[in-house]
């Protein structure tokens, strides 16, 4: 910008035709006026790009910011999360069709030493988890500051935060409000008080917004998905024109992020390569890139002078007095060598068995499939993709010709806006849903009483925006997740087709017991038929019947034959959950990755999400 | 001849005729019941594999292979509704009632409400129980006007200076219409052509179809049939049973040249033209009446494109009814006997060039051939009819 803005003037100077003095004199007293901002003055000044473009986002993208931190901490410290969440109107807001909102939240997280509070409610890019390569929900540090600065320009109060760490006496409070000039986080009304948690952290905004519950941008649906993918999570959540609800954890176990792996060669630019050299300090090049990249082996080091044609010389050298021509040599090298390919180990899933058991909580599913894909590389990032499909019971029957509801996740935050362009939308409408017994428009969305449930993980997704809406539509990732999908379906179709078998069955009795007086009456109506006559023809006709029937009622055992077969092989991969669910529901003939519960999964006196 | 083709012309049924087919058909299947056999409805398959053509017919005739629905749970439905819908077309017949598909369907539905045993039955569109009345007219083979069952007079409006048409009314009664005094009004023939007898006042020298309306409207304003001894009939597109046994009677009654204009494009020649002068696949049991095989096409032929310098345009493949019209195009070209046979050669010619060079031309484009001169495409069609410049 600021090469562009003296540009500018030079050009202007030409064609005004002044002496040289003054043209030097002008543009040096432009270059004066080239300012630097901070971080947080262009994030204040562009809130929109980090999901503040609409009041009802602000509200949406705020609690999300909250939660996600809350979650990510706990699962660091190793402490199953337990959420209280409250969202309400206040009263008319500032802004023009708004509401003053407060959002609460409160986690029994490891809580936050108060020197550390100003940084992460109150600075731009202040992060633990930025660059580190793990499947985190928040990466870069922006979000939680953003809801600060947008609280702060509405209300002009910023975040109130009470803390408490396991190893202090009381909890600190206090206010956060933002130097936007300076990037910082500014404490006020500091105080020390008594709080019930042993530890944990409770943060309040009060920012104008607009309250949506329903649809796919909708609070219940992001509370659902939040579910959905949490299984290890207990929720209470109050909000304004909703009844206070809890929702339980089916998973006594805390997920364990995986530490992130070293960089891959292949996956960096010339500039990070050496940028990435000078952590090393006075260091061996051949160490430094045995240390401090993944899937670099003596023998590839080997390769690199032998068949690459490097000098030997350059590996022996330290890296930190590298001239840059070496180290373009040793880059050029190194691409063009083969290296294994990114390790997968850095990826978190949910697994089949936490999904299994979370999307019960989803409300009253008749049936679901799920399934945990292998972790892959894709773009040559380790990513794993996950699937659930669920039918709800409620919305069945009444010919229901909605399209599919879809849930997106990346990296267990769901993405609940500008659908369309993400690849997940893009490989869900790819799949020939037909095949497997669902209705589909053509290049559309599937219709029917089903939740198609897709998470991404990776440590490095591409998200299409800074708001983290949207992952990137590439050709591989939308062929991960089509497989993916089709496995689902082809898990769904096994009990599609079982129901289909014993709907047939009923129907064709119902045929014969409806059709068969019809015919009889009508011929002999036409005919003038005497009583015996008709009744005979009826006897004849329910013994035709009655054959046919059997031979439906014996492809209906066989198909249930085959799909008990199937369950079987099945139920020894996830025998956890086959306990967890005799002990819960005592369900039959249910299968993790398509099974069928017995009853409604929720507990007596609590709804559903 | 194609082998195992027909040539006896089809008498047209009786009123005691077909209710003595419907009592048969009735009987036998009780019958069958009582013995606990489960009975079997045959019906005449109408479709293109079942479709056999000689030049000699004229039109196409149906082959061997039947349709036949044995009772078992999936068909018993289908048998019920067959029946239940014989039993509203004889009684039809037996007190001369006549009613239109859409008609039958509302007598279906008024039944079935007022009965609440027949609910199963309930169609839940038209579309629903005109199947099952084609299926009782394969069936039993006979015309659904046979069965009192008529379509909607759709086009075949026609114009003539000439042409006397005298109609006997159910009721024995008979009347005449004389074209030439209905000024620039058309005359709207029936679906009942068998009860009409034509005249010629004075000497017809050829009959013209023309496949828009529009246009044969613009051509009498224009006074062509002031100006030529002619019949000129507007087909109104696809050629409804009406126009197709209204051209068969002018063929059969009157021994004019009869002649078909219309567009160039693939879907003209195969639903249109087709359809006029051989039948078609679906109506393959009333094609005898209901086709003019001496109807001959006088365009737009491709080389009139150049000739008179005609307004052509690309097939839009994106379009999908364009692009289904050049699938069945290909089609034809290997699997109907009708383009297949050698007599068609020069029509075959005509769809293989519509196919290969995927161009179309309208009927209409004669009229850009000089825009100030109204008279300018009844130039071109008499200078064609009379220089011979069309296809047999």
């Amino acid at each position: 910008m600021a090469k562009k803005q003296v540009k500018k003037v030079t050009k202007k100077v030409s064609v005004e035709d002044d002496s040289s003095a003054e043209v030097i004199s002008r543009v040096r007293k432009s270059a004066k006026q080239i300012t630097t901002s901070s971080t947080a003055e262009y994030f204040a000044k562009n809130l929109q790009q980090v999901g503040f473009s609409s009041p009802v986002k602000a509200v949406l993208t705020t609690l999300k910011e909250a939660l996600d931190n809350s979650l990510d901490a706990c699962e660091d410290a190793g402490i199953l999360p337990e959420i209280r969440l409250q969202v309400e109107k206040l009263g008319p807001g500032t802004l023009k069709n708004t509401d003053q909102i407060r959002i609460y939240v409160e986690d029994n997280g490891p809580g936050i030493e108060p020197e550390d509070v100003a940084k992460v409610f109150g600075e731009y890019l202040a992060s633990s988890k930025f660059g580190r390569g793990r499947c985190s929900r928040g990466q870069q540090g922006i979000g939680i500051s953003a809801a600060t600065t947008w609280a702060m320009q509405t209300t002009a109060t910023g975040a109130r935060v009470v803390t408490k760490t396991k190893n202090a006496r009381k909890a600190f409070k206090c206010v956060v409000d933002m130097d936007l000039k300076n990037n910082k986080g500014v404490l006020r009304d500091k105080t020390n008080v008594d709080w019930t948690s042993p530890h944990g952290t409770s943060i309040e905004f009060k920012l104008d917004g607009r309250i949506q519950l329903n649809g796919e941008g909708g609070l219940l649906n992001y509370i659902r998905s939040t579910v959905l993918l949490n299984p290890h999570m207990t929720l209470h959540y109050e909000i304004t024109d909703v009844a206070p609800n809890t929702v339980e954890r089916v998973v006594n176990t805390v997920p364990v992020v995986p530490q992130a792996t070293e960089p891959h060669p292949h996956t960096m630019k010339l500039g990070e390569f050496m940028s990435h050299a000078r952590l090393f300090g006075r260091t061996k090049t051949s160490v430094w890139l045995k240390r401090g990249f993944s899937r670099v082996t003596d023998k590839v080091l080997q390769d690199l002078v032998n068949q690459k044609g490097l000098k030997r010389k350059v590996l022996d050298s330290f890296v930190d007095a590298l001239p840059d021509e070496d180290f373009k040599a040793l880059f050029a090298a190194i691409q063009a060598v083969e290296l294994l390919p990114p390790a997968t180990t850095s990826v978190l899933s949910v697994g089949e068995d936490g999904l299994a058991l979370s999307i019960r909580r989803l409300g009253d599913i008749d049936f679901f499939a799920v399934l945990s894909r292998k972790p892959v590389i894709c773009d040559f990032k380790p990513l794993q993709v996950e699937v659930a499909v669920a039918r709800l019971r409620e919305r069945r029957g009444e010919d229901n010709e909605e399209p599919v509801q879809v849930l997106r996740f990346a990296n267990r935050v769901p993405l609940q806006f500008d659908k369309a362009a993400c690849a997940i939308v893009k490989a869900i409408t790819s799949v020939n849903w037909r095949a497997y017994g669902l209705k589909q428009p053509r290049n559309a969305l599937p219709l029917g009483p089903y939740i198609i449930a897709v998470s991404v993980v990776s440590p490095f997704i591409k998200f299409k925006n800074a708001s983290k809406e949207t992952i990137d539509a590439s050709d591989e990732l939308v062929e991960e997740l089509r497989r993916a999908l089709m496995q689902t379906g082809q898990r769904l179709s096994r009990y599609l087709s079982r129901e289909h078998k014993a709907g047939e069955l009923e129907q064709r009795v119902q045929h014969i017991e409806q059709f068969g007086p019809i015919l009889v009456e009508t011929l002999g109506r036409i005919l003038g038929a005497s009583e015996e006559r008709k009744q005979a023809a009826t006897a004849g006709l329910a013994k035709i019947l009655e054959k046919d029937t059997k031979g439906i009622k014996k492809d209906l055992a066989d198909a249930e034959g085959r799909l008990a077969t199937y369950l079987e092989e099945k139920k020894s991969r996830l025998s956890g959950f086959f306990e967890g669910l005799e002990q819960e529901d005592q369900l039959t003939g249910t299968d993790v990755v398509a099974a069928v519960p017995s009853k409604p999964a929720s507990k007596a006196g609590k709804e559903k999400v | 001849m194609a082998k195992g083709q027909q040539t006896t012309k089809r008498v047209a049924k009786k009123q005691s005729e077909i209710i003595s087919m419907g009592t048969e058909l009735c009987e036998r299947m009780l019958s069958d019941l009582e013995r606990a056999k489960r009975p079997i409805l045959t019906a005449t398959k109408c479709s293109l594999d079942n479709s056999l053509y000689s030049p000699k017919v004229g039109y196409l005739t149906p082959g061997n292979k039947k349709v036949s629905s044995e009772l078992n749970v999936s068909s018993v439905k289908k048998m019920s509704r067959a029946i239940f819908m014989l039993e509203i077309l004889l009684r039809n017949v037996e007190i001369s009632n006549i009613n239109t598909k859409r008609e039958l369907y509302y007598v279906a539905k008024g039944l079935v409400k007022h009965e609440s045993k027949l609910r199963p039955l309930d169609f839940q569109d038209q579309d629903e129980s005109d199947s099952v009345i084609d299926f009782i007219c394969e069936m039993m083979e006979a015309y659904r006007e046979e069965l009192n069952c008529v379509a909607d007079d759709r086009g075949g409006q026609t114009y003539s200076k000439q042409l006397v048409v005298v109609e006997t009314e159910l009721d024995g009664n008979q009347s005449t219409v004389d074209l030439s005094t209905l000024g620039t009004a058309p005359y709207q023939p029936k679906n009942r052509p068998q009860n009409l007898q034509l005249k010629a006042k004075s000497k017809i020298d050829f009959c013209l179809i023309i496949e828009s309306q529009g246009t044969a409207n613009t051509l009498v304003a224009n006074g062509f049939t002031k100006r030529h001894n002619c019949i000129l009939i507007g087909a109104q597109g696809v050629p409804s049973n009406a126009v197709r046994a209204w051209v068969r009677r002018i063929q059969e009654q009157l021994r004019v040249p009869l002649y078909f204009f219309g567009d160039l494009d693939a879907y003209t020649m195969q639903n249109i033209y087709r359809t006029l002068k051989a039948g078609s696949a679906a109506s393959l049991i009333r094609n005898s009446d209901f086709c003019a095989p001496e109807v001959k096409f006088l365009g737009v032929l491709p080389e009139d494109i150049a000739k008179y310098d005609l307004v052509d345009y690309p097939v839009k493949e994106s379009d999908l009814q364009e692009a289904r019209a050049l699938k069945k195009a290909r089609d034809a070209l290997t699997n109907d006997p009708f383009f297949k046979d050698k007599k068609n050669k020069d029509l075959r010619a005509i769809l293989d060039w519509l196919v290969k060079n995927k161009r179309r031309c309208e009927q209409q484009s004669f009229i850009s051939v000089d825009p100030r001169d109204p008279q300018m495409m009844e130039k071109i069609l008499i200078d064609k009819i009379k220089s011979g410049n069309y296809i047999d």
